[in-house]
Protein backbone atom coordinates (compact mmCIF):
# COMPACT_ATOMS: atom_id res chain seq x y z
CA UNK A 1 0.00 0.00 0.00
CA UNK A 2 2.83 2.38 -0.87
CA UNK A 3 3.66 2.89 2.77
CA UNK A 4 0.46 4.85 3.22
CA UNK A 5 -2.19 4.13 5.84
CA UNK A 6 -4.61 6.47 4.06
CA UNK A 7 -4.41 7.82 0.55
CA UNK A 8 -6.95 9.65 -1.50
CA UNK A 9 -7.04 10.87 -5.04
CA UNK A 10 -9.28 13.73 -6.14
CA UNK A 11 -11.87 13.07 -3.47
CA UNK A 12 -14.83 15.41 -3.95
CA UNK A 13 -18.18 15.68 -2.20
CA UNK A 14 -21.05 18.09 -2.77
CA UNK A 15 -23.95 18.69 -0.41
CA UNK A 16 -26.63 20.21 -2.63
CA UNK A 17 -24.87 23.25 -4.01
CA UNK A 18 -22.06 23.39 -1.51
CA UNK A 19 -18.77 21.71 -2.34
CA UNK A 20 -17.75 20.28 1.03
CA UNK A 21 -14.59 18.52 -0.14
CA UNK A 22 -12.84 19.61 -3.29
CA UNK A 23 -10.38 17.44 -5.20
CA UNK A 24 -8.68 16.19 -2.07
CA UNK A 25 -5.51 14.13 -2.42
CA UNK A 26 -4.14 13.05 0.93
CA UNK A 27 -1.25 10.80 1.88
CA UNK A 28 -1.04 9.58 5.47
CA UNK A 29 2.12 7.50 5.96
CA UNK A 30 1.99 4.28 7.96
CA UNK A 31 2.98 4.80 11.55
CA UNK A 32 2.50 8.54 11.37
CA UNK A 33 0.52 10.82 13.58
CA UNK A 34 -1.27 13.03 11.11
CA UNK A 35 -2.95 16.22 12.32
CA UNK A 36 -5.81 17.17 10.02
CA UNK A 37 -6.49 20.85 10.51
CA UNK A 38 -9.06 23.28 9.29
CA UNK A 39 -11.65 25.75 10.47
CA UNK A 40 -15.20 24.75 11.31
CA UNK A 41 -16.89 23.67 8.10
CA UNK A 42 -13.62 23.19 6.22
CA UNK A 43 -14.62 19.65 5.27
CA UNK A 44 -12.69 17.60 7.83
CA UNK A 45 -15.62 15.58 9.11
CA UNK A 46 -16.96 14.97 5.61
CA UNK A 47 -13.53 13.69 4.58
CA UNK A 48 -13.36 11.38 7.57
CA UNK A 49 -16.84 10.02 6.87
CA UNK A 50 -15.91 9.29 3.27
CA UNK A 51 -12.77 7.47 4.37
CA UNK A 52 -14.85 5.26 6.64
CA UNK A 53 -17.53 4.60 4.05
CA UNK A 54 -20.12 6.48 6.09
CA UNK A 55 -20.86 8.78 3.19
CA UNK A 56 -20.14 8.27 -0.51
CA UNK A 57 -17.79 10.55 -2.40
CA UNK A 58 -19.12 12.33 -5.46
CA UNK A 59 -15.95 11.65 -7.41
CA UNK A 60 -12.44 10.50 -6.62
CA UNK A 61 -11.13 7.49 -4.80
CA UNK A 62 -9.39 6.58 -1.58
CA UNK A 63 -7.71 3.66 0.14
CA UNK A 64 -7.60 3.05 3.84
CA UNK A 65 -5.10 0.39 4.97
CA UNK A 66 -4.82 -0.52 1.32
CA UNK A 67 -8.57 -1.18 1.03
CA UNK A 68 -10.78 0.71 -1.37
CA UNK A 69 -13.31 2.82 0.56
CA UNK A 70 -16.21 1.77 -1.66
CA UNK A 71 -15.52 -1.94 -2.00
CA UNK A 72 -13.79 -2.57 1.30
CA UNK A 73 -15.56 -0.39 3.80
CA UNK A 74 -16.63 -3.22 6.09
CA UNK A 75 -13.06 -4.47 6.33
CA UNK A 76 -11.95 -0.89 6.91
CA UNK A 77 -14.42 -0.47 9.78
CA UNK A 78 -13.21 -3.70 11.33
CA UNK A 79 -9.57 -2.62 11.33
CA UNK A 80 -10.06 1.06 12.08
CA UNK A 81 -11.21 2.63 15.31
CA UNK A 82 -13.17 5.82 14.95
CA UNK A 83 -14.16 8.57 17.35
CA UNK A 84 -16.81 10.75 15.80
CA UNK A 85 -17.04 14.47 16.12
CA UNK A 86 -20.48 14.26 17.75
CA UNK A 87 -19.54 11.63 20.38
CA UNK A 88 -23.07 10.30 20.59
CA UNK A 89 -23.64 6.90 22.19
CA UNK A 90 -26.69 5.32 23.85
CA UNK A 91 -27.64 7.83 26.54
CA UNK A 92 -29.20 5.35 28.90
CA UNK A 93 -26.23 2.99 29.04
CA UNK A 94 -23.48 3.24 31.66
CA UNK A 95 -19.79 3.09 30.72
CA UNK A 96 -19.64 -0.55 31.82
CA UNK A 97 -22.66 -1.42 29.71
CA UNK A 98 -21.25 0.39 26.70
CA UNK A 99 -18.03 -1.57 27.03
CA UNK A 100 -19.95 -4.86 27.23
CA UNK A 101 -22.08 -3.82 24.26
CA UNK A 102 -19.13 -2.80 22.06
CA UNK A 103 -16.66 -5.57 22.76
CA UNK A 104 -18.60 -8.14 20.75
CA UNK A 105 -18.21 -6.21 17.51
CA UNK A 106 -14.42 -6.28 17.38
CA UNK A 107 -12.35 -9.42 17.06
CA UNK A 108 -9.25 -7.89 18.62
CA UNK A 109 -11.01 -6.16 21.51
CA UNK A 110 -8.95 -6.13 24.72
CA UNK A 111 -10.80 -6.16 28.05
CA UNK A 112 -7.52 -5.56 29.76
CA UNK A 113 -6.93 -2.38 27.73
CA UNK A 114 -10.50 -1.26 28.36
CA UNK A 115 -10.15 -1.45 32.13
CA UNK A 116 -6.68 0.10 31.99
CA UNK A 117 -7.91 3.12 30.03
CA UNK A 118 -11.03 3.49 32.17
CA UNK A 119 -8.74 3.77 35.19
CA UNK A 120 -6.12 6.02 33.54
CA UNK A 121 -8.74 8.40 32.22
CA UNK A 122 -10.75 8.27 35.46
CA UNK A 123 -14.03 7.49 33.75
CA UNK A 124 -17.02 7.00 36.08
CA UNK A 125 -18.00 3.35 35.43
CA UNK A 126 -21.61 3.36 36.54
CA UNK A 127 -22.95 6.67 35.34
CA UNK A 128 -25.26 6.74 32.36
CA UNK A 129 -23.66 8.19 29.24
CA UNK A 130 -26.42 10.82 29.01
CA UNK A 131 -25.49 12.13 32.46
CA UNK A 132 -21.77 12.48 31.76
CA UNK A 133 -19.99 15.78 31.20
CA UNK A 134 -18.73 16.60 27.71
CA UNK A 135 -15.17 15.69 28.65
CA UNK A 136 -16.18 12.37 30.14
CA UNK A 137 -18.23 11.52 27.04
CA UNK A 138 -15.15 12.13 24.94
CA UNK A 139 -13.16 9.86 27.24
CA UNK A 140 -15.72 7.05 26.91
CA UNK A 141 -15.54 7.32 23.11
CA UNK A 142 -11.75 7.20 23.25
CA UNK A 143 -11.85 4.21 25.58
CA UNK A 144 -14.11 2.30 23.19
CA UNK A 145 -11.85 3.18 20.25
CA UNK A 146 -8.55 2.36 21.95
CA UNK A 147 -9.69 -0.99 23.36
CA UNK A 148 -10.36 -2.22 19.82
CA UNK A 149 -6.61 -2.57 19.25
CA UNK A 150 -7.19 -1.33 15.73
CA UNK A 151 -4.57 -0.90 13.02
CA UNK A 152 -5.55 2.70 12.46
CA UNK A 153 -7.18 5.35 14.61
CA UNK A 154 -9.32 7.98 12.95
CA UNK A 155 -10.24 10.54 15.55
CA UNK A 156 -12.45 13.53 14.90
CA UNK A 157 -11.55 16.08 17.56
CA UNK A 158 -10.47 13.48 20.11
CA UNK A 159 -9.59 15.97 22.82
CA UNK A 160 -12.65 18.23 22.61
CA UNK A 161 -13.83 19.12 26.08
CA UNK A 162 -10.93 17.43 27.88
CA UNK A 163 -8.98 19.20 30.60
CA UNK A 164 -5.22 19.64 30.06
CA UNK A 165 -4.30 16.70 32.30
CA UNK A 166 -6.65 14.41 30.40
CA UNK A 167 -5.31 15.67 27.05
CA UNK A 168 -1.79 14.90 28.18
CA UNK A 169 -2.80 11.42 29.32
CA UNK A 170 -4.58 10.72 26.01
CA UNK A 171 -1.51 11.77 24.03
CA UNK A 172 0.68 9.53 26.15
CA UNK A 173 -1.63 6.56 25.63
CA UNK A 174 -1.77 7.16 21.88
CA UNK A 175 2.02 7.25 21.60
CA UNK A 176 2.79 4.43 24.00
CA UNK A 177 0.11 1.92 23.06
CA UNK A 178 -0.71 2.74 19.48
CA UNK A 179 1.95 4.66 17.55
CA UNK A 180 4.80 2.72 19.14
CA UNK A 181 3.30 -0.42 17.63
CA UNK A 182 3.71 1.17 14.21
CA UNK A 183 0.09 2.14 13.73
CA UNK A 184 -1.05 5.47 12.37
CA UNK A 185 -3.33 8.05 13.94
CA UNK A 186 -5.29 10.42 11.73
CA UNK A 187 -6.93 13.08 13.82
CA UNK A 188 -8.59 16.45 13.45
CA UNK A 189 -8.09 19.09 16.07
CA UNK A 190 -8.29 22.78 16.74
CA UNK A 191 -5.60 22.64 19.42
CA UNK A 192 -2.58 23.54 17.36
CA UNK A 193 -0.08 23.37 20.21
CA UNK A 194 -1.09 19.78 20.91
CA UNK A 195 -0.93 18.90 17.22
CA UNK A 196 2.49 20.46 16.99
CA UNK A 197 3.76 18.28 19.79
CA UNK A 198 2.32 14.92 18.95
CA UNK A 199 1.92 14.96 15.17
CA UNK A 200 4.66 14.33 12.66
CA UNK A 201 2.53 15.19 9.64
CA UNK A 202 -0.02 17.95 9.12
CA UNK A 203 -2.61 18.65 6.50
CA UNK A 204 -4.46 21.96 6.38
CA UNK A 205 -7.86 21.98 4.77
CA UNK A 206 -9.84 25.10 3.88
CA UNK A 207 -13.12 25.26 1.99
CA UNK A 208 -12.69 21.62 1.14
CA UNK A 209 -9.26 22.09 -0.41
CA UNK A 210 -5.96 20.88 0.92
CA UNK A 211 -3.74 23.95 1.21
CA UNK A 212 -0.79 22.19 2.73
CA UNK A 213 0.42 18.71 3.49
CA UNK A 214 3.85 18.48 5.03
CA UNK A 215 6.10 16.72 7.47
CA UNK A 216 6.31 18.82 10.63
CA UNK A 217 10.08 18.47 10.78
CA UNK A 218 10.25 20.09 7.34
CA UNK A 219 7.96 22.86 8.53
CA UNK A 220 10.32 23.48 11.44
CA UNK A 221 13.55 23.30 9.55
CA UNK A 222 12.58 24.82 6.20
CA UNK A 223 9.45 26.94 6.40
CA UNK A 224 10.35 30.57 6.99
CA UNK A 225 8.62 33.91 7.10
CA UNK A 226 10.53 36.51 5.13
CA UNK A 227 9.75 40.15 5.68
CA UNK A 228 11.16 42.59 3.16
CA UNK A 229 10.64 46.18 2.25
CA UNK A 230 10.94 47.59 -1.23
CA UNK A 231 8.98 48.36 -4.34
CA UNK A 232 7.47 46.02 -6.88
CA UNK A 233 8.53 42.84 -5.14
CA UNK A 234 7.25 39.51 -6.43
CA UNK A 235 3.55 39.03 -5.77
CA UNK A 236 3.08 35.47 -6.84
CA UNK A 237 2.36 32.47 -4.72
CA UNK A 238 4.29 29.94 -6.69
CA UNK A 239 6.82 27.58 -5.11
CA UNK A 240 8.60 28.03 -2.85
CA UNK A 241 6.17 30.80 -1.82
CA UNK A 242 3.22 29.31 -0.02
CA UNK A 243 1.51 32.60 0.80
CA UNK A 244 2.31 36.27 0.67
CA UNK A 245 0.82 39.54 1.80
CA UNK A 246 1.69 43.19 1.43
CA UNK A 247 1.04 46.25 3.50
CA UNK A 248 2.50 49.55 2.38
CA UNK A 249 6.10 48.93 1.39
CA UNK A 250 6.36 45.72 3.41
CA UNK A 251 6.05 42.33 1.81
CA UNK A 252 5.65 39.19 3.83
CA UNK A 253 6.30 35.78 2.31
CA UNK A 254 5.98 32.30 3.65
CA UNK A 255 8.35 30.02 1.85
CA UNK A 256 8.44 26.26 2.18
CA UNK A 257 12.15 25.86 1.42
CA UNK A 258 15.26 27.66 0.15
CA UNK A 259 14.59 30.71 2.32
CA UNK A 260 18.16 31.94 2.02
CA UNK A 261 18.11 31.83 -1.77
CA UNK A 262 14.77 33.59 -1.79
CA UNK A 263 16.06 36.32 0.51
CA UNK A 264 19.13 36.74 -1.68
CA UNK A 265 16.94 37.06 -4.76
CA UNK A 266 14.90 39.77 -3.01
CA UNK A 267 18.06 41.66 -2.10
CA UNK A 268 19.18 41.47 -5.70
CA UNK A 269 15.94 43.20 -6.64
CA UNK A 270 16.85 46.05 -4.32
CA UNK A 271 14.74 44.97 -1.35
CA UNK A 272 15.83 45.26 2.26
CA UNK A 273 15.23 41.92 3.93
CA UNK A 274 14.07 42.76 7.41
CA UNK A 275 13.69 39.29 8.84
CA UNK A 276 13.88 35.61 8.03
CA UNK A 277 12.28 33.70 10.86
CA UNK A 278 10.77 30.31 11.61
CA UNK A 279 7.03 30.01 12.14
CA UNK A 280 5.00 27.84 14.42
CA UNK A 281 1.98 25.87 13.30
CA UNK A 282 -0.46 28.46 14.60
CA UNK A 283 1.17 31.19 12.51
CA UNK A 284 1.20 29.06 9.38
CA UNK A 285 -2.41 28.07 9.93
CA UNK A 286 -3.52 31.68 10.35
CA UNK A 287 -1.54 32.85 7.33
CA UNK A 288 -3.08 30.16 5.18
CA UNK A 289 -6.73 30.18 6.18
CA UNK A 290 -7.41 33.66 7.48
CA UNK A 291 -10.04 35.35 5.36
CA UNK A 292 -8.01 38.41 4.53
CA UNK A 293 -5.05 36.32 3.41
CA UNK A 294 -5.00 37.55 -0.18
CA UNK A 295 -3.32 34.76 -2.02
CA UNK A 296 -2.35 31.24 -1.36
CA UNK A 297 -0.97 29.01 -3.98
CA UNK A 298 -3.63 26.42 -3.25
CA UNK A 299 -1.42 24.29 -5.36
CA UNK A 300 -1.22 21.08 -3.47
CA UNK A 301 0.90 19.41 -6.08
CA UNK A 302 3.46 22.13 -5.80
CA UNK A 303 3.56 21.83 -2.04
CA UNK A 304 3.99 18.10 -2.37
CA UNK A 305 6.79 18.45 -4.83
CA UNK A 306 8.58 21.10 -2.85
CA UNK A 307 8.15 20.04 0.69
CA UNK A 308 6.88 16.58 1.20
CA UNK B 1 15.55 11.96 32.00
CA UNK B 2 16.12 15.66 31.68
CA UNK B 3 15.07 16.23 28.12
CA UNK B 4 12.41 18.75 27.26
CA UNK B 5 11.34 19.90 23.89
CA UNK B 6 9.67 22.98 22.53
CA UNK B 7 7.60 21.99 19.53
CA UNK B 8 6.92 25.53 18.36
CA UNK B 9 10.41 26.76 17.59
CA UNK B 10 12.02 26.46 14.21
CA UNK B 11 14.28 23.70 15.47
CA UNK B 12 13.36 20.15 14.46
CA UNK B 13 12.49 18.09 17.52
CA UNK B 14 15.05 15.41 16.73
CA UNK B 15 17.74 18.13 16.72
CA UNK B 16 16.52 19.39 20.09
CA UNK B 17 16.86 15.91 21.57
CA UNK B 18 20.20 15.37 19.89
CA UNK B 19 21.71 18.60 21.18
CA UNK B 20 20.34 18.10 24.70
CA UNK B 21 21.86 14.65 24.95
CA UNK B 22 25.16 16.02 23.66
CA UNK B 23 24.95 18.81 26.20
CA UNK B 24 24.20 16.40 29.03
CA UNK B 25 27.16 14.27 28.00
CA UNK B 26 29.42 17.32 27.72
CA UNK B 27 28.31 18.51 31.14
CA UNK B 28 28.92 15.10 32.65
CA UNK B 29 25.25 14.58 33.57
CA UNK B 30 25.16 11.48 31.38
CA UNK B 31 28.31 9.50 32.05
CA UNK B 32 29.82 6.68 30.03
CA UNK B 33 27.52 3.70 30.06
CA UNK B 34 24.50 5.71 31.15
CA UNK B 35 21.41 3.94 29.83
CA UNK B 36 19.11 6.16 27.83
CA UNK B 37 15.40 5.37 27.86
CA UNK B 38 14.06 3.26 25.01
CA UNK B 39 12.71 5.04 21.96
CA UNK B 40 9.20 4.07 22.92
CA UNK B 41 9.57 5.23 26.50
CA UNK B 42 11.09 8.59 25.66
CA UNK B 43 8.48 9.17 22.95
CA UNK B 44 5.67 8.47 25.41
CA UNK B 45 7.31 10.67 28.02
CA UNK B 46 7.69 13.60 25.63
CA UNK B 47 4.38 12.90 23.80
CA UNK B 48 6.09 12.83 20.44
CA UNK B 49 6.24 10.38 17.58
CA UNK B 50 8.65 7.46 18.22
CA UNK B 51 10.13 7.98 14.75
CA UNK B 52 11.37 11.37 15.89
CA UNK B 53 13.17 9.87 18.88
CA UNK B 54 14.55 7.09 16.70
CA UNK B 55 15.96 9.68 14.32
CA UNK B 56 17.63 11.58 17.18
CA UNK B 57 19.18 8.34 18.46
CA UNK B 58 20.40 7.47 14.95
CA UNK B 59 22.10 10.83 14.60
CA UNK B 60 23.67 10.47 18.04
CA UNK B 61 24.89 7.01 17.23
CA UNK B 62 26.31 8.20 13.92
CA UNK B 63 28.32 10.87 15.67
CA UNK B 64 29.51 8.33 18.22
CA UNK B 65 27.86 9.81 21.30
CA UNK B 66 25.75 6.76 22.06
CA UNK B 67 25.82 3.12 21.13
CA UNK B 68 22.93 0.73 20.74
CA UNK B 69 23.22 -2.84 21.87
CA UNK B 70 20.76 -4.88 19.81
CA UNK B 71 17.99 -5.94 22.16
CA UNK B 72 19.86 -4.50 25.09
CA UNK B 73 19.28 -0.78 25.06
CA UNK B 74 21.02 2.46 24.29
CA UNK B 75 24.02 3.74 26.22
CA UNK B 76 26.30 6.72 26.30
CA UNK B 77 29.40 5.60 24.40
CA UNK B 78 32.49 4.63 26.37
CA UNK B 79 34.78 7.11 24.78
CA UNK B 80 33.15 9.67 22.60
CA UNK B 81 35.51 9.43 19.66
CA UNK B 82 37.85 12.34 19.15
CA UNK B 83 36.95 14.31 16.10
CA UNK B 84 39.65 16.14 14.24
CA UNK B 85 40.16 19.56 15.71
CA UNK B 86 39.40 21.15 12.36
CA UNK B 87 36.11 19.24 12.16
CA UNK B 88 35.16 20.35 15.67
CA UNK B 89 35.84 23.93 14.70
CA UNK B 90 33.90 23.55 11.48
CA UNK B 91 30.85 22.36 13.42
CA UNK B 92 31.03 25.06 16.04
CA UNK B 93 31.74 28.01 13.78
CA UNK B 94 28.15 28.64 12.56
CA UNK B 95 26.89 28.77 16.14
CA UNK B 96 29.64 31.15 17.15
CA UNK B 97 28.89 33.31 14.14
CA UNK B 98 25.27 33.48 15.20
CA UNK B 99 26.26 34.58 18.70
CA UNK B 100 28.53 37.22 17.22
CA UNK B 101 25.84 38.57 14.86
CA UNK B 102 23.04 38.54 17.42
CA UNK B 103 25.29 40.06 20.07
CA UNK B 104 26.39 42.85 17.79
CA UNK B 105 22.84 43.56 16.70
CA UNK B 106 21.85 43.86 20.35
CA UNK B 107 24.73 46.34 20.70
CA UNK B 108 26.63 44.32 23.24
CA UNK B 109 30.37 44.94 23.28
CA UNK B 110 32.88 42.25 22.39
CA UNK B 111 34.02 41.84 26.02
CA UNK B 112 30.37 41.47 27.08
CA UNK B 113 29.74 38.77 24.49
CA UNK B 114 32.95 36.96 25.34
CA UNK B 115 32.07 37.28 29.02
CA UNK B 116 28.75 35.52 28.41
CA UNK B 117 30.46 32.68 26.60
CA UNK B 118 32.96 32.39 29.43
CA UNK B 119 30.11 32.26 31.96
CA UNK B 120 28.41 29.42 30.10
CA UNK B 121 31.69 27.50 29.93
CA UNK B 122 32.11 28.07 33.63
CA UNK B 123 28.69 26.56 34.34
CA UNK B 124 29.55 23.41 32.38
CA UNK B 125 32.92 23.16 34.08
CA UNK B 126 31.31 23.50 37.50
CA UNK B 127 29.32 20.33 36.97
CA UNK B 128 32.18 18.13 35.94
Amino acid sequence: MNGLAISSDGLTKDYRKVRAVDDLSLGVPEGSVYGFLGRNGAGKTTTIKMLLGLTRPGTGSAQVLGLDILKGHLAILERTAYVSETKILFESMTTEELVRFNRGFFSRWSDEAASKYAALLEIPPRQRFGKLSRGNRTKVCLLLALAQKADLLILDEPTAGLDPVAVDEVLRILIEDHVSRGHAVFFSSHHLAEVERVADWVGILDHGRLLLEARLEDVRSQFRRITASGNGLPSKASPPVLAWSQSEQFWKYIVTRDSEQFATALREQGAAVVEVSPLNLQEIFLELVRKEAPCTSGSVGATHAGVV
Amino acid sequence: MLIHINPSTGVPIYCQIESQVKQAVAAGAFREGYALPSVRKLAAELRINPNTVARAYQELERSGVIRTVPGGGTFVADNVPGLLKSEKIRRLRPLVRQVAVEGTQLRLTSPEILGLVAEELEKLGGRR
